[in-house]
């Protein structure tokens, strides 16, 4: 039994080796999300919590992208369907359905995704700049995250806050 | 240096507080000249701030009001008799003193006003009538004044007043002086106020005049940089000396910041919400366990805690009112300027002074009504020739008035002037093009009243300096608004006009009502609620596209809130009604909504940056279940009622599906029974038939599936005993949905009773089996009442 503990520990000691090895190189955290068919991520630090569906009031006089507003301990949030911002049909939530909160300085706001896929560690030079057909300043695309075997898209966090309407 | 910073927080608060006195004081004093015991106050506060402004080194501070006393003191003396224009030109160093004031505050400095015409015009006063003395005097003492360093100034007087005094008094101050020496910390607070009193304590003193020329003397060799510890123990040991001859009882008092009042009240409204979450659980725990002893101890407990939490939030609330006085207190002052400005006569009564009211809305209506009292001076009140022409006395009245009523304040202001003429106004809107012609003739007088308010609206026929821009009583309307209060008027045609503002105590938790419309819940601030009342459909009119109806003699045109806030018609509409009568100044508006929820007490959340501004609501608040209810803007409310289609009457077309059947498995049966058993029993009983079978254990859990929309049922199997919701609770609320008007309930319970029947017919059900039944019975009347067709079998 210990000789399983040292062995799980010693494990651990290298992982976190590893771990500060790679915070000396230029890394960017990221929680990725899949939304219809695509894969986005937004920065790890944006995210407040990750939470199941739960009941949301519904707003009149705004975009069909807006579903309303909810209650998180006490505060107002207002909720957005990320398909429908991004021009999907809306769908029913289900189990993997979650409302991520995102917060930069006062705004605050919850985000409808279809499924979390996982905290993603990514080397910056890895990530690539929105395709130049996208590029301006009103893209909420921060740029092209590359791994081994797919592409992430980052999302501007300040953008998806924005109001634009 | 943070020591300097609070003397001068410090010194601030104190000036104002007392400039703020001084208006009331000066406009007293010009009544009464000869008020010796007004004027020692009012020199009192000039000597404070020039002893307090001269520790700080504002100079120019120190060199204005220096003159001011200089004008104060001979008063005071009787060697000058106040004027009209002599006040004049003391108010008018008031102001600037004002003015300084402000600059100190925002910039730490008192640079950037030039005081030297205002000083040349006191000096003027103070030369030109005191005959004793000559125009010499005052000349010389501006510039020692300017460069004296402060603390020995303030310690020159110090001695002067003791060489004054007799001694016994001398006597009595030492022994003062070791009773504060003990209570330093308290000496400290009333340093400058206890510096100021220090004058007049004086026996009269014919050689002051001199000696305040003689004061830059003993300054001169002394370093001038001063620091602030220093400053503030010389302050006190000052203050020590002179203290108050009357040591008047000094309420006890704290400063507090009001960052962190909020920061309580919020909290206050957390636990409100939590408070009202407790009671509602409270009513859920009492209906499931009825009879049960704990019970009742819960009750208590609850009810203590809602108790206490009112208790709470009343007290807190307290501690940030404001008496209205505070704003009541420099209309003494602009009445004076404007009836000297427009030559008329009129007094201002004021009463209620000590009602109180939130600090942010004290700060809030200070503007309104400075527009409305302008106003009743400049359009109200007649000049004293047409008064007495008019058969009333040459003076006129205005009186403010500050009372509570119910959950309000009202403040009200009455003039005994020409009163308003509905008819002028409605003819000057029209020219003005505010209203049509058609609007003009059908309106009340009281809307005709109203329409003073409109932007761009000004009766005056000529514009003048005080008002009749026409703007100004729309500012009042806004900013009334803005506290969601009302203004309401009253007038009658050369009597006087009368207008009412009722303000809500506090902003941040109201009384609401909360209305139902399909399945959202809204609620609306009560303050706006005239009334509410049940009608039938046909009670409703449609005249220009527009509903309206009858409240009693009265046409009230109505909106569904529905239509304004974009609601889908889901559920079925019933015969009857509720309209929410909103009443907005003078403008009513009928509001249709579906159900009546309840009156609470909610919390008034913003809903964000991101969904700031949503026309139509003011904001959300969290109920007792934890969901967010929208508030309503009644403001917003009534303006895009004008702009909406009615669609009261409109008939909604069932867009039933009725999908083709083409296999067995294509009927959807939900199965609802909180025992697995039974469940079970009818599954077997219909599974040989092939149809798709959807379980649920109790009411609730299917209403949630039937709504979720995934699946299309042909019939439901209800059981009538079922935790969380009933059979019949259930029927009932299937039975709402257009959708499902026309679905099959089959009741499978083994009660048996007529009664029992009777109340599954009432609820919708159109079968009822009892158990125990047989398998193919089951199957056979779900096979009818699903139109089975027989080829599948």
């Amino acid at each position: 039994m210990s000789d399983k503990l040292k062995q799980i520990i010693n494990k651990q000691g290298e992982q976190q080796k590893v771990d500060t090895l790679d915070q000396s190189d230029d890394i960017v955290q990221l929680v990725g999300f899949v939304i219809g068919e695509e894969e986005y991520a937004v920065p790890i630090l944006a995210i407040q919590e990750i939470i199941k569906p739960f009941t949301w009031t519904r707003c009149p006089q705004v975009p069909p992208y807006v579903l309303g507003v909810f209650n998180l301990r006490g505060s107002v949030i207002p909720l957005i369907d990320l398909r429908v911002k991004f021009g999907l049909q809306a769908k029913k939530h289900n189990d993997e359905t979650r409302f991520f909160v995102l917060k930069q300085g006062d705004e605050v706001a919850g985000f409808v995704i279809d499924r979390l896929t996982a905290a993603i560690r990514i080397k910056k030079q890895n990530i690539g700049p929105a395709p130049d057909t996208i590029n301006g300043d009103d893209t909420m695309i921060d740029g092209v995250g590359k791994q081994e075997d797919r592409i992430i898209t980052i999302l501007k966090v300040d953008k998806l806050l924005e109001r634009d309407f | 240096m943070d020591e300097f910073q609070e003397i001068l927080q410090d010194f601030l608060v104190e000036s104002f507080e007392l400039v703020e006195k001084l208006d009331e004081d000066l406009v007293e004093l010009e009544a009464t000249p000869e008020d010796l015991e007004l004027l020692n106050g009012i020199f009192r506060v000039a000597h404070t701030v020039k002893g307090a402004s001269s520790f700080l080194n504002f100079d120019v501070l120190t060199h204005l009001t220096h003159h001011m006393e200089d004008v104060l003191n001979k008063a005071r003396h009787g060697d000058l008799i106040i004027t009209p224009d002599i006040m004049d030109v003391i108010l008018e160093s008031i102001d600037l003193m004002k003015a300084l004031l402000n600059i100190i505050r925002d910039t730490s400095a008192d640079a950037g006003i030039d005081v030297s015409a205002c000083v040349a015009r006191l000096d003027k006063v103070s030369g030109g009538t005191g005959e004793v003395e000559a125009p010499a005097t005052a000349a010389p003492e501006p510039e020692p004044v300017e460069e004296a360093p402060v603390v020995e100034e303030a310690s020159a007087e110090d001695e002067i007043d003791y060489d004054n005094m007799d001694p016994d008094e001398l006597e009595a101050e030492i022994e003062r002086l070791l009773n504060e020496r003990q209570n330093e910390d308290k000496a400290k607070r009333e340093a400058k106020i206890a510096a100021g009193e220090s004058v007049p304590e004086a026996p009269p003193a014919p050689d002051e005049e001199p000696e305040a020329k003689a004061e830059p003397t003993p300054a001169a060799p002394t370093p001038p940089p001063v620091k602030a510890s220093q400053v503030k123990k010389e302050n006190s040991a000052k203050a020590a000396a002179p203290a108050p001859r009357a040591p008047a009882t000094v309420e006890q008092t704290i400063r507090v910041d009001v960052k962190r009042l909020d920061h309580l009240m919020n909290l206050i409204g957390e636990l409100v919400l939590a408070k009202n979450r407790l009671i509602k659980i409270n009513d859920d725990v009492e209906e499931r366990y009825e009879g049960e002893e704990f019970l009742e101890e819960l009750n208590q407990v609850v009810s203590i805690v809602s108790l206490v939490t009112t208790d709470l939030q009343i007290a807190v609330m307290k501690t940030r009112m404001l008496p209205v006085g505070k704003v009541f207190n420099k209309f003494p002052r602009m009445i004076r300027d404007l009836t000297r400005e427009l030559n008329k006569k009129i007094e201002l009564e004021i009463s209620g002074e000590d009602t109180e009211l939130d600090k942010s809305i004290v700060e809030e209506i200070g503007d309104p009504l400075v527009h409305i009292i302008r106003n009743s001076c400049d359009h109200g009140i007649e000049t004293p020739e047409d008064r007495l022409a008019a058969g009333k006395e040459e003076g006129g009245t205005i009186a403010l008035k500050a009372y509570n009523e119910g959950n309000q304040i009202v403040i009200q202001i009455d003039d005994d002037g020409k009163g308003l003429d509905a008819d002028m106004l409605k003819n000057k809107a029209f020219e003005k093009g505010l209203i049509s012609e058609k609007e003009a003739d059908t309106m009340s007088d009281k809307e005709a009243f109203g329409l003073i308010m409109r932007p761009g609206f000004s009766t005056a026929a000529a514009v003048t300096n005080v008002s009749g821009r026409g703007v100004g009583m729309d500012v009042v309307k806004t900013n009334i608004e803005k506290v969601n209060g009302i203004i309401d008027i009253e007038s009658e045609k050369g009597v006087g006009s009368s207008m009412r503002l009722k303000i809500p105590l506090t902003l941040a938790i109201i009384q609401a009502l909360l209305v139902g419309v399909q399945e959202e819940h809204y609620a609306i601030p009560l303050a706006s609620v005239l009334e509410t009342v049940r009608i039938s459909k046909d009670e409703i009119y449609t005249v220009e596209g527009r509903s309206v109806m009858r409240l009693r003699d009265e046409v009230l045109s109505l909106v569904h809130i529905g239509d304004i806030f974009e609601v889908e018609r889901i559920l079925d509409a019933s015969e009857h009604a509720y309209v929410v009568v909103l009443g907005l100044g003078t403008s009513k508006l009928g509001l249709i909504v579906d159900t009546l929820v309840g009156q609470e007490e909610i919390v008034i959340k913003s809903l964000g940056e991101y969904l700031k501004g949503i026309e139509g609501i003011a904001g959300a608040t969290i109920r007792g279940d934890g969901g967010v209810t929208l508030i309503c803007d009644v403001v917003a409310l009534m303006d895009m009622a004008k702009g909406v289609k009615s669609t009261i009457m409109d008939n909604d077309d069932d867009g039933q599906s009725t999908n083709e059947k083409t296999k067995a498995s294509d009927y959807t049966v939900m199965i609802v029974d909180d025992s697995k058993t039974d469940r079970m029993i009818m599954r077997k009983a219909l599974e040989p038939i092939g149809v798709t079978l959807v379980e649920a254990s109790d009411g609730q859990e299917a209403l949630n599936i039937l709504k979720s929309g995934d699946h299309n049922f042909d019939a439901m199997l209800i059981d009538i005993e079922m935790p969380r919701m009933d059979g019949y609770s259930l029927a009932s609320e299937i039975k709402k949905y257009n959708r499902y008007k026309n679905l099959p309930l089959i009741a499978v319970t083994s009660r048996t009773g007529k009664s029992d029947r009777m109340r599954g017919v009432e609820s919708g059900m159109v079968e009822y089996i009892t158990k125990p039944y047989s398998a193919d019975y089951l199957s056979s009347v779900v096979q009818r009442n699903v139109n089975f067709k027989s080829e599948f079998l």
